[in-house]
């Protein structure tokens, strides 16, 4: 089978400075008129395609940049993101609706929860490896979402509604029906995470995650401080789950403690591990494919889940690494450390 | 012990665990005609009832386990594609499961009629001693047993031990490797077949959705205890079983599941490796 | 807005291809296509609750096209929601922007409601549930004022009616009742039990305890119960879980009072445990289950959709008909069927009267009362 993703560095490698610029344009504009594309074979029954943008798909493609960093860079299994997502989210329910404060106030804010969160969890968590590792992150998600089902001050599992939209910015406003502009501010949301992880990944930061997801004991040897960096990854992660946390509250104006189940944290695994894990376009590329495809089969109705997980099986046997797998040299280091 | 032998999470074991209480209850209600309404059998129909549905229920998982390794492991395994890539297929099949079931049965949940009754048999500390119990615990003890020796007696639990520890050099001492591992699957899905039974013995429900969730409490008792240590799995599975009990009388039962996470946390946080656990890096190797 | 046309007609398109629809033989071309809708769980967790609405609607719409044949052919576009909000708040827009749907029958959960409220309010499109019954949506008290009006309604009696009611029945001719109430965890079972709380004299509560729905061992509540000493247990959650509890209840020595509401009042709760276990169970709903209302109707039904009835039946029968008699109106946009649901008035399955008030709600609303009597769920009568 063709290496897609070698194929595609192939073509990448070959442009100027010039080619370059122009395919990222390219892509960009693409991505920025999809909304405008629902009269189209792309189109979702009876869901609304224009929603279906934003919630799952743009909120999934966030999350699964933010997971990619935890797992595709740094190789820690985190079972219990959607964590953070609630952490966000439920910043944003708390403070949006009990005090003055408004989105654009209340992101740094659920981002910062979030960030203190991932320490909290992180600093005894990320001294285990491996499969404990993915047990404490599964406990963990859970947890977050029982004391959102038990606190009073929470909504308990009535939530929180009434949900303020975001203020008007540079002369934009946000409805809650204009889908469009929520999915392009996403859209920038996106780009900026996709940039905080490519600036990152060529730097210090980068190298140290890469040495850890290939051999710990090896780095830990060479001097790389492991943990202080498998740290930093899991707060990086759980930064942009609770950036999407704040804006998903802000626009669908009600949450629950039912939008936040181990199903999403699996589901937002299955789209990093589906796409290709690490190679950030190809987890670009399992999220949209995964938070659209159960949208666009609903005229299956009963049968959709089944569908669903059959499509799982059946793409991951074909192509075990993902979609667009990370380069091939990384691959074959990893190759030899598997099992 | 799949888990053990494979270094990975099989999350389409809870799905074949749903499946197993479904063969018993078609077994009770089907096969021996049994209704809500009808008397619950005595003597000696009673054990052939529960001895067929037993191994009805252990066959039909363990059947099952081959065939899910065969479809969404072997391809991979062969590949070697690292960990996360069988886990979401494992997943994909879990869906597949739990969505055909829950197709078949209407959404609905399925009772099994009571085969047998519930006597209380004796007092233990204060507590009654019920006849189901016993003889699930006794049952389990016997499993265990078998399951025990059978690993570390017999040619092929032998060949699954040196599986596990490095299947590369497994695989040059001449062992079949698929063989093997279509065998722990086989043996595993036996296990999870009884425990669909006893599961329907106990408490006579079932739903194409008690997996999910089962499965999680089955995975943090096997962590919990030592991975890849069945003795610790057992262990771990009794000590959660028992914290849970406390947490929720104390504390109230909406706070049970923090308690035990918390009190896990501690766990690991002082013995990294679990209660019963061999360090992991000695066996990655 | 020429962009929404084309998404709804290609909309449109995709459903009629695609959506399971009952459909009276094509041949009628005068015939008048309305289109209606249902929003619930489907699949997935909760898919029982949203598959057994759907098939009370549907049993509805299909007596109505026979009944009509070449007048009109009423057609139901299933939105499955997963009985979740995430999910309902991207199904809604799509149902609120196909200009077709003139009435919803839905959403089944409150929190998938109110997720969805936003888009349907803004389009108008007249809704009727027949199971979210969380007081909020039509409490004009409420933070923020009475959420649903103008387009919600609903068939059932509220929480705030069914808790005190549920207690009543409970303690009914018992002397001096020691009263345990075990909820849920979900927004319907924890509703419940805030709006039976006031109604609880002080010295007739035993404690509350509150178990996730996904519970199978219940020895740690049975515990708390034997510890209470009391001898009227109530649960108010679904009856996948009060069966396997009222049967370990039983099992573990308990002899007092059972009792839960609407959620357990389903066809298949006296089918998930033996009958000597459930004899005398006492349950409280708006309304009662077909078998009950007559024998023939559940026959009919069975035949019809396949399989028994099933929780909310009756509910959703009642929901759909008030759309489809707007319909035999002549009734065709959503303006004029949101005016026509307004001032509906009529009679339910069981003969009671169905008038909104103007929050939405069923005027009156009283509970019945039942009970478990040899295997069978029998009607005793409204809870008074």
């Amino acid at each position: 089978m063709i290496n897609l993703r070698d194929k595609g560095a192939e073509i990448w490698e070959r442009q100027g400075r010039l080619g370059r610029v122009g395919i990222a344009l390219g892509g960009l504009a693409i991505a920025a008129a999809l909304p405008f594309m629902g009269g189209t074979i792309l189109n979702t029954p009876i869901a609304d395609y224009e929603s279906v943008l934003v919630y799952p798909i743009a909120m999934y493609v966030l999350m699964a940049i933010g997971l990619n960093i935890v797992i595709g860079k740094s190789g820690l299994l985190d079972l219990g993101y959607v964590a953070f997502f609630a952490i966000g989210a439920y910043t944003m329910g708390l403070l949006g609706t009990k005090t003055d404060l408004n989105t654009w106030e209340i992101l740094p804010i659920g981002i910062a929860m979030a960030m203190f969160s991932g320490i909290i969890l992180g600093v005894p968590a990320l001294k285990l490896r491996g499969d404990y590792l993915a047990i404490i992150t599964l406990g963990f998600g859970e947890i977050v979402r029982i004391v959102a089902l038990n606190l009073g001050a929470l909504g308990r599992s009535e939530g929180i509604i009434n949900i303020p939209t975001p203020p008007a910015i540079f002369g934009i406003e946000y409805r809650f029906d204009s889908h469009r502009i929520y999915y392009w501010t996403l859209l920038v949301l996106i780009l900026f995470a996709i940039w905080m992880v490519r600036r990152l990944s060529v730097r210090r930061a980068g190298r140290a995650w890469e040495s850890i997801r290939q051999d710990e004991d090896a780095a830990e040897l060479l001097g790389v401080p492991t943990f202080k960096y498998k740290v930093w990854a899991f707060v990086l992660g759980a930064s942009v789950g609770g950036a999407a946390g704040v804006f998903y509250a802000s626009k669908t104006l009600f949450i629950a403690p039912d939008n936040f189940t181990l199903q999403i944290s699996i589901l937002i695994l299955a789209c990093v591990v589906f796409g290709g894990m690490g190679n950030i376009w190809g987890v670009i590329l399992g999220a949209v494919i995964l938070g659209y495809l159960p949208d666009r089969i609903r005229f299956i109705s009963d049968a959709r889940l089944l569908v669903f997980g059959l499509v799982l099986v059946i793409m991951m046997n074909l192509r075990p690494d993902g979609l667009l797998p990370r380069k091939k040299r990384e691959k074959a280091i990893v190759k030899k450390d598997a099992l | 012990m799949v888990y053990g032998v494979l270094r990975m999470i099989n999350f389409a074991n809870s799905e074949i665990f749903m499946v197993g209480t479904f063969a018993t209850i078609i077994i009770i209600r089907d096969l021996f005609k049994f209704t809500q309404a009808s008397e619950p059998a005595t003597g000696a129909r009673l054990w052939l009832i529960l001895a067929t549905a037993l191994i009805f229920s252990m066959l039909v998982s363990g059947v099952l386990s081959m065939l899910v390794e065969i479809v969404a492991y072997r391809r991979l395994r062969r590949m070697n594609s690292g960990v996360l890539a069988p886990l979401i297929s494992a997943i994909g099949v879990s869906m597949v499961l739990a969505e055909s079931v829950r197709i078949l049965t209407d959404s609905r949940p399925v009772a099994s009629p009571r085969a047998m009754e519930k006597k209380f048999i004796g007092q233990f500390f204060d507590a009654g001693v019920r006849i189901d119990n016993t003889i699930i615990v006794i049952s389990a003890l016997i499993l265990f047993a078998v399951l025990i020796t059978f690993v570390n007696k017999t040619r092929m639990g032998k060949a699954i031990r040196a599986v596990s520890m490095n299947p590369n050099a497994a695989r040059l001492m001449g062992i079949n490797i698929d063989g093997v591992v279509s065998a722990t699957f086989l043996v595993g899905g036996l296990m999870t077949g009884a425990a669909g039974f006893f599961y329907v013995l106990k408490y006579e429900n079932t739903a194409s959705n008690i997996g999910f969730e089962l499965g999680i409490a089955a995975f943090t008792a096997a962590i919990l205890g030592g991975i890849g240590n069945i003795k610790g799995a057992f262990y771990g599975g009794l000590a959660l079983g028992l914290l849970e009990t406390y947490a929720s009388f104390f504390l109230g039962t909406q706070w049970k599941a923090v308690t035990v996470f918390i009190v896990l946390v501690l766990i690991l946080y002082t013995r990294p490796n679990g209660l019963f656990g061999e360090a992991l890096t000695q066996t990655r190797a | 807005m020429k962009k929404r046309g084309l998404i709804s007609v290609a909309a449109a398109a995709a459903l009629a291809a695609a959506s399971l629809v009952a459909v009276a033989p094509a041949s009628n071309a005068a015939a008048k296509t309305i289109t209606l809708a249902f929003q619930g769980p489907l699949t997935g967790e909760e898919a029982s609750v949203g598959q057994d609405e759907l098939a009370g609607m549907l049993y509805a719409v299909k007596l109505f096209n026979a009944k009509n044949k070449g007048k009109y052919i009423v057609k139901v576009v299933q939105a499955d929601d997963q009985g979740d909000p995430a999910q309902s708040a991207k199904v809604a827009p799509g149902i609120a922007s196909n200009k077709k749907i003139i009435g919803l029958v839905g959403a089944a959960y409150s929190g998938a409601t109110i997720a969805a409220l936003p888009y349907y309010k803004q389009t108008l499109l007249p809704m009727i549930s027949p199971s979210a019954t969380r007081v909020s949506i039509t409490n004009p008290a409420a933070e923020g004022g009475a959420m649903g009006v103008p387009v919600f309604h609903r068939v059932p009696p509220t929480d705030k009616v069914q808790g005190p009611s549920l207690f009543k029945l409970a303690t009914k001719g018992v002397s001096s009742p020691k009263v345990f109430v075990v909820d849920d965890q979900s927004a319907y079972g924890v509703g419940l039990v805030d709006y039976m709380k006031p109604a609880i004299p002080a010295g007739q509560s035993a404690g509350f305890d509150s178990v996730s729905d996904k519970t199978t061992d219940w020895s740690a509540t049975i515990s708390k119960i034997k510890t209470a000493a009391a001898n009227v247990v109530i649960y108010t959650g679904y009856f996948p879980q009060a069966a396997p509890f009222f049967k370990q209840l039983r099992d573990s020595g308990y002899t007092g009072i059972l009792a839960g509401g609407d959620g357990v009042l389903s066809p298949s709760f006296v089918t998930l445990a033996p009958a000597s276990v459930l004899e005398g169970v006492r349950l409280t709903a708006g309304t009662v289950p077909l078998a009950e209302i007559s024998a023939k109707l559940e026959a009919d039904f069975k035949k019809s959709m396949g399989k028994a009835s099933g929780v909310y039946a009756a509910e959703s029968i009642d929901a759909t008909n008030v759309f489809l008699s707007c319909v035999a109106k002549g009734v065709s946009t959503r303006e004029a069927m949101l005016k026509c649901v307004k001032a509906y008035s009529g009679k339910s399955l069981t003969g009671a009267t169905i008038k909104f008030d103007a929050y939405g709600d069923v005027a009156g609303g009283a509970m019945n009362g039942f009970e478990v009597k040899g295997g069978k769920i029998a009607f005793t009568g409204p809870v008074k």
